[in-house]
């Protein structure tokens, strides 16, 4: 069957899988202006952003062919959880009849998802998907991982670009390995290829390091926040991003007892300023804040889509946060009709505060230092 | 003489400053933009080249306001800073206690929080341009009253007249009915600066603390009714800084100087001969994806100089 999903994070990773499965593949594209024009003529006005980007992908990928979109589902007052269905109905006006398979949560509708799975698994003896599995959830972290080391050291690239081509070399790489046994292999070679890239060498203290939390679509997909990740390290600061696929698999996976996954911690160091969690991640996004601060983060950029109402929620009490964690945090809400050059002024006035509060810091440090040598 | 230059192209006005080793303001000239950064730009600086003497040496250049990257190749600029950094550097220079800026300019309206001479937070207007300059440009231009003209007449008004200053082609209507309501032209440009005020401190101060000393600059702080439509809002004094207007360029030109001294390099400047070259940007789409970018080059002589745009890096690396 002619499959395709939406594009979010790691595609490589989901496309593997299906294809293990014995799919055919439409990859979506990278949204692009083409996806949103075509996601915001359909959808109706006042939905959220990654609804409109979500339905433009869905379109392109009818266009190209796909019998089947696989997604996943959401559940609680966010209205994420009712994407499925209007994506459903919109389509099916618009008159393709593509199939749309949600997975759901496995605890709320275990039959449903066994279901679901077993028509995905499309013949394939019960061995070889227990394998796809193993694979696929062995190769996204790797992924993740890479992805996050990139955006840590390409804040101090020489030569522009070459992050870029070393990542491009990598996905190669994964493409052409199918084996479980070797992606330990190529996650180290991927590393080496990585540490080859020409960097400057910066002093610890001077090193600028910023958090970015959000709402999962928009912090997860570059092409939906204009690369915010890229310009912020454009402007020479580290970038530490909390959402990514693997982290969201194991928070989803593992039950709550056993889960030992650090968006669990979040979510409890949360408490302290949400009693109940108001739907998406907005209890864990809160966590994160509270852990950028005590990691010592010099600022933290917190995305959302225009009109999200549970990082509405977030945005709310922000200023408060600011203050009691004495770490500056810029909102940004994202939709279709974000200005560059407003996104970049702000971006850039950010990272000039982040860093002059950083400077006033080591400053003090150093005269506290001193004092104290010369008390000796 | 040492000199150091400062430069804002904005969207409604470019500003061109020289400052001397003690932050003295030697040059200050406020031109009105027209769509025309560059030519602006060139006449500005043809203007200082003839104000300087031979003795004078440019040690340093800084560029800001939204048309800071073309500008800053252009000229050889040693910083090129967004104009929220470039505000606050020049404020806290000359009010090292201030603790909230006001800044209002042409299409951009800012409130910037300091503490201790460092910038603590900051909020610029994302939705409308309800609460800038361009807003009261536009509506004087509307009651046919001259602006420079605007403030001095919101001073003489008897009525309070309260305009929605939500969006700019409803205070428009809503103006319209106030003038068939028989309010004199001086009431309702009051009122005007009452919606513009109240807007910004609404979409900007929200959720903020703001402390005074407040500093109010940028091209709008030139009209008295907002003065005190401030002062009314507030319930404090506002100080207006000597050169208001031209704070960002007197900003750029002090980080310049710092960052020369500091670095202990020589100036990028490229001369005052550029004002004779011909640089004409340039924007087409890109047609390699379906993002289909807007890409501005800008060329020099039949070169081309700088690209920028592009998402990909495509073009702005080809240089």
């Amino acid at each position: 069957m002619k499959i395709s999903f939406p594009y979010m994070g790691q595609v490589q990773g989901y496309k593997k899988l299906l294809e293990f499965l014995g799919h055919e593949v439409i990859m979506p594209q990278k949204p692009t202006q083409h996806t949103f024009d075509i996601g915001v003529l359909h959808s109706p006005e006042f939905i959220c952003y990654p609804f409109k980007v979500m339905l433009g992908t869905y379109i392109e990928a009818c266009e190209s062919g796909a019998e089947m979109i696989v997604s996943s589902g959401g559940s609680g007052p966010c209205r994420a959880g009712m994407y499925c269905e209007v994506h459903r109905r919109i389509l099916k006006q618009m008159g393709y009849s593509t199939e749309i398979l949600i997975f759901d949560s496995l605890k709320k509708h275990p039959i449903r998802f066994v279901k679901q799975v077993l028509r995905l698994k499309n013949k394939t003896p019960m061995i070889k998907l227990i394998k796809a599995f193993i694979y696929t959830f062995k190769l996204l972290p790797l992924l993740d991982n890479i992805d996050e080391i990139i955006k840590i050291k390409r804040a101090y690239e020489i030569n522009s670009g070459d992050f870029d081509k070393a990542r491009e070399k990598i996905t190669e790489m994964f493409e052409a390995t199918n084996k479980i046994s070797e992606l330990c292999g190529v996650y180290k070679k991927a590393i080496e290829i990585i540490d080859a890239v020409p960097i400057r060498l910066v002093d610890e203290k001077d090193r600028v390091k910023i958090g970015i939390v959000g709402e999962i679509y928009v912090a997860m997909e570059a092409a939906t926040n204009m690369e915010i990740e890229r310009r912020l390290n454009a402007l020479g600061v580290e970038v530490y991003n909390v959402q990514n696929i693997s982290g969201w698999l194991k928070h989803n996976i593992i039950p709550r007892k056993f889960n030992t996954s650090k968006s669990w911690k979040a979510f409890d160091e949360g408490s302290r300023y949400k009693r109940c969690a108001c739907g998406g991640h907005d209890k864990e996004n809160t966590g994160w804040l509270i852990e950028f601060a005590k990691n010592g983060y010099d600022g933290a950029v917190h995305l959302m889509p225009f009109g999200c109402l549970p990082e509405l929620i977030t945005r709310s009490i922000i200023p408060q946060m600011t203050s009691d964690l004495d770490m500056p945090i810029l909102t940004m809400s994202i939709d279709e009709q974000n200005g560059e050059a407003n996104t970049q002024t702000r971006l850039e006035a950010f990272i000039d505060l982040c860093k002059s509060k950083k400077k006033a810091k080591n400053e003090v440090y150093q005269e506290k230092k001193e004092s104290h040598t010369v008390g000796v | 003489m040492d000199i150091f230059i400062g430069i804002d192209t904005g969207s409604v006005s470019t500003n061109v400053i020289a400052l001397d080793e003690n932050i003295n303001v030697l040059f200050s000239k406020y031109i009105r933009t027209k769509g025309q950064p560059i030519n602006s730009v060139k006449e500005g600086m043809a203007m200082l080249k003839e104000e300087l003497d031979d003795s004078c040496v440019v040690k340093a250049v800084g560029v800001t306001g939204s048309g800071r990257q073309m500008i800053g190749l252009m000229v050889g600029a040693d910083v090129v800073k967004n104009e929220i950094t470039a505000h606050a550097a020049a404020t806290t220079h000359f009010y090292p206690d201030v603790q909230t800026i006001f800044e209002i300019g042409g299409q951009d309206s800012k409130i910037i929080i300091v503490k201790n001479g460092i910038v603590t937070d900051f909020s610029m207007n994302t939705v409308c341009a309800a609460g800038t300059g361009s807003f009261l440009d536009h509506q004087s231009e509307r009651l046919g009253v001259d602006i420079s003209e605007f403030g001095d007449l919101a001073l003489t008004a008897q009525n309070d007249v309260r305009i929605a200053g939500r969006c700019t082609v409803f205070a428009e209507s809503d103006m319209i009915a106030k003038q068939q309501y028989g309010y004199s032209k001086a009431d309702i440009i009051k009122g005007l600066c009452d919606a513009l005020v109240r807007n910004y401190l609404n979409n900007l101060g929200r959720g903020k603390t703001l402390n005074p000393p407040f500093v109010f600059q940028g091209g709008v702080a030139a009209n008295k009714g907002i003065i005190k439509a401030f002062e009314d809002q507030i319930g404090h004094e506002v100080i207006i800084p000597k050169h208001f207007n031209v704070m960002g360029a007197i900003g750029m030109a002090i980080m310049a100087k710092n960052q020369v001294e500091h670095s202990g390099q020589s100036s990028k400047f490229k001369g005052f001969d550029f004002i004779n070259l011909e640089f004409t940007p340039k924007s087409f789409e890109c047609t390699g994806c379906a993002n289909s970018c807007e890409v501005i080059k800008v060329i020099n002589n039949g070169k081309t100089i700088a690209m920028w745009g592009d998402k990909c890096g495509k073009w702005s690396s080809s240089i």
